[in-house]
């Protein structure tokens, strides 16, 4: 307990020195005012903002860049309460009560609860990552190749099954992303690995590169073969805090919200996107009258926007302490992270614990913030979401076009972005996901060394992922998890669960 | 009737879907046909990159096998004009930048992705255009100190 607050201290002075305030700030605000505009999710956010943290050190960069992605994750609770639009996947579930909230004309009080929830949820997050950080470094130091492949086949189960649509299509996505990770030169031999001859193709794809023409380019297409339906909630916000009855009400779905969002976000194979479904469902089953939810209930808004935040900060814990991206969005981590030359990895913690420390205090002081900004500004993103489309797209693009030149000063990236924005646009008339796709990306490097480093160390042998117990356990909840998911009845319980 | 039902594809969507991932296993063990895959001992370049192109192959088969027998999505109407001007726009931005510079690239790239919508004014467009390429060389020129040419062709750099 003692070592505990002795690391937060270690990490408040680091976080709160001004330069690292100021980037904090900067990061949330520009994150939030990027993540309002509809149709950009946190990752296009992220990589369009990317350039912003270069000039500062790794410490205030990183602090920025969190800063940027909390944002942007409350950017997308705004769009989605305000104009019915998700932002992204995790947000879908806010636009059933909270659009509706806005509606009866207590948009003020969605957008506070939402926030004060949010804020909650990401301090009681904070303090499972400072707590769960040093033991779960110990045993990352424990793991050898054979459980880290394992560990990452396990996320790529969990990615299946969380995936929309068939599981058959989902599993081909993912093989396709670990395709596209071994483009580049090998690890051990430094052949030139489909790289079609193309010098730009040596290094490997980047994977800003490939997240931003799957995402960003191809949305924007999508979005304009949609006719505009943007239904900006007229009329008054209201006010925002929410009343004392409304905090009563919600308390413990925020509460309960924060557990399943903190755990399932622990989860590699981006299990954060499933804590607002769970928390959403859980609390239409706990509730008294629950023909309310959908018409505005406040515990539709609180209970998923909390489990929203504990998990997209507990998908921390998986990178900071075993190097493991569990989702895209930490990634690009990760290659932000490389850009200021610190590899992710329970070396971090070790090595450069004012980073890891000031990191974890800044998350806090994030959400704070976020909270100070976004309640004054509302009526800032009211009038940002009423831009209209043809002048926002054109913009957006130009920002996608600057934010990826700048990562490697190369105008080739560019053009790889816009072919993957061709592929992605492809994708998805052929009705693929692009999201295991990209998972399948960011886990194929490692997994290709971790498979190769197991294989020398057993001769050969595929016994030894199933000989070592931590990896054959590992791999077994893999397998449980696809058997489960294929089985009929949870096959259609799961379709249920993305109608909704 | 019934060998002409076998012949029927019942989820056009599958069917193209699968032969998109067919078309990408061929291509990727096309290309990876000469790096030695080694032994599972010692695995060398090729091992992963062409097992990966087969399972991406066969899966693209089975899928279009599936779609003869299970009914599927039906197609979905593509569209010229978005893609063509929105990725048109970025390709241009990237041929542009260096040689002319963020003025010229930033203007041409948001005009050309305008021409996408059919709700475009052009005199907005252009008054947009010439407020954002100044905002982007206030904040990513001068502001974060990005190395990106600002007009080569008038100021050097």
């Amino acid at each position: 307990m003692g070592e505990l607050a002795g690391n937060l201290a270690l990490g408040f002075a680091t976080a709160l020195s001004w330069q690292n305030l100021a980037l904090c700030f900067t990061g949330a605000m520009v994150g939030t005012l990027i993540g309002v505009l509809p149709g950009v999710g946190p990752i296009a956010t992220i990589a369009m903002l990317l350039p912003l943290t270069f000039k500062a050190d790794p410490t205030g960069a990183l602090i920025m860049l969190a800063g940027i992605y909390y944002g942007a994750q409350y950017g997308g609770s705004t769009t989605a309460i305000l104009v019915n639009i998700p932002g992204e996947a995790t947000s879908v579930i806010t636009t059933l009560d909270g659009h509706q909230m806005a509606r009866h004309g207590r948009a003020g009080v969605a957008l506070g609860t939402a926030a004060i929830a949010s804020f909650v949820a990401g301090s009681i997050a904070t303090v499972v990552i400072a707590a769960l950080g040093v033991p779960l470094t110990k045993l990352a130091l424990l793991f050898g190749p054979a459980e880290y492949f394992s560990l990452m086949a396990m996320g790529l189960a969990f990615a299946t099954v969380l995936a929309r649509g068939s599981v058959y299509k989902a599993v081909a996505m993912i093989v396709v992303g670990l395709l596209l990770a071994t483009v580049g030169t090998d690890l051990e031999t430094g052949e030139d690995r489909l790289t079609f001859g193309l010098q730009d193709l040596s290094d490997g794809i980047d994977f800003a590169v490939l997240a931003m023409g799957l995402f960003g380019f191809a949305e924007v297409l999508r979005n304009l073969e949609n006719p505009e339906t943007r239904d900006v909630v007229k009329g008054a916000i209201g006010r925002l805090l929410p009343s004392r009855a409304d905090l009563k009400q919600s308390l413990m779905p925020v509460l309960r919200g924060t557990g399943l969002g903190a755990m399932l976000g622990i989860l590699p194979g981006n299990g954060a996107v499933l804590g607002p479904f769970a928390s959403y469902a859980v609390e239409k089953k706990l509730a008294r009258k629950p023909e309310r939810f959908g018409r505005g209930a406040i515990e539709g808004v609180a209970g998923p926007e909390a489990a929203n935040n504990a998990g997209a900060q507990t998908a921390f814990i998986p990178l900071l302490t075993l190097g493991i991206p569990p989702n895209a969005v930490m990634a690009l981590m990760v290659g932000a992270m490389t850009i200021h030359g610190i590899i992710p990895g329970p070396q971090v913690i070790t090595k450069r614990p004012d980073l890891f420390w000031g990191m974890v205090a800044s998350m806090w002081i994030g959400n704070l913030m976020l909270l100070v900004i976004n309640l004054p500004l509302v009526g800032l993103w009211v009038r940002l979401l009423k831009v209209p489309y043809r002048l926002m797209f054109p913009a957006i693009l130009v920002f996608c076009c600057i934010g990826i030149y700048s990562i490697n000063n190369n105008p080739a990236d560019v053009m790889f972005t816009a072919f993957f924005g061709l592929a992605g646009y492809a994708l998805y008339k052929f009705g693929f996901e692009p999201a295991p796709l990209l998972l399948g990306f960011v886990l194929g490097r490692l997994m290709e060394e971790k498979l190769r480093q197991a294989l020398v160390l057993s001769r050969g042998s595929f016994l030894t992922f199933v000989e070592r117990p931590v990896s054959a356990g590992l791999l077994l909840v893999a397998v449980v998890v696809i058997v489960v998911a294929v089985l009929p009845a949870v096959r259609k319980g799961r379709e249920q669960a993305f109608q909704e | 009737m019934g060998g002409n039902r076998m012949n029927r594809i019942r989820a056009p969507q599958d069917a193209l879907g699968g032969l998109f991932l067919v078309a990408m296993g061929a291509i990727a063990l096309w290309q990876g046909a000469g790096l030695s895959a080694g032994t599972l001992g010692q695995i060398g370049p090729g091992m992963l990159p062409r097992a990966l192109a087969a399972v991406t192959l066969l899966s693209g088969l089975g899928l279009f096998a599936g779609s003869f027998f299970a009914l599927g999505g039906g197609l979905e109407r593509w569209h010229l004009r978005g893609p063509v001007c929105v990725l048109g726009a970025a390709v241009l931005f990237g041929l542009t930048v260096r040689p002319l510079g963020l003025t010229v690239a930033a203007p041409l790239a948001l005009l050309v992705a305008a021409l996408a919508s059919r709700e475009t004014r052009w005199i907005e467009a252009a008054v947009f255009a010439v407020a954002l390429t100044a905002f982007c060389l206030g904040l990513f020129k001068y502001a974060l100190g990005l190395p990106i040419p600002v007009a080569p062709w008038l100021i050097g750099y």
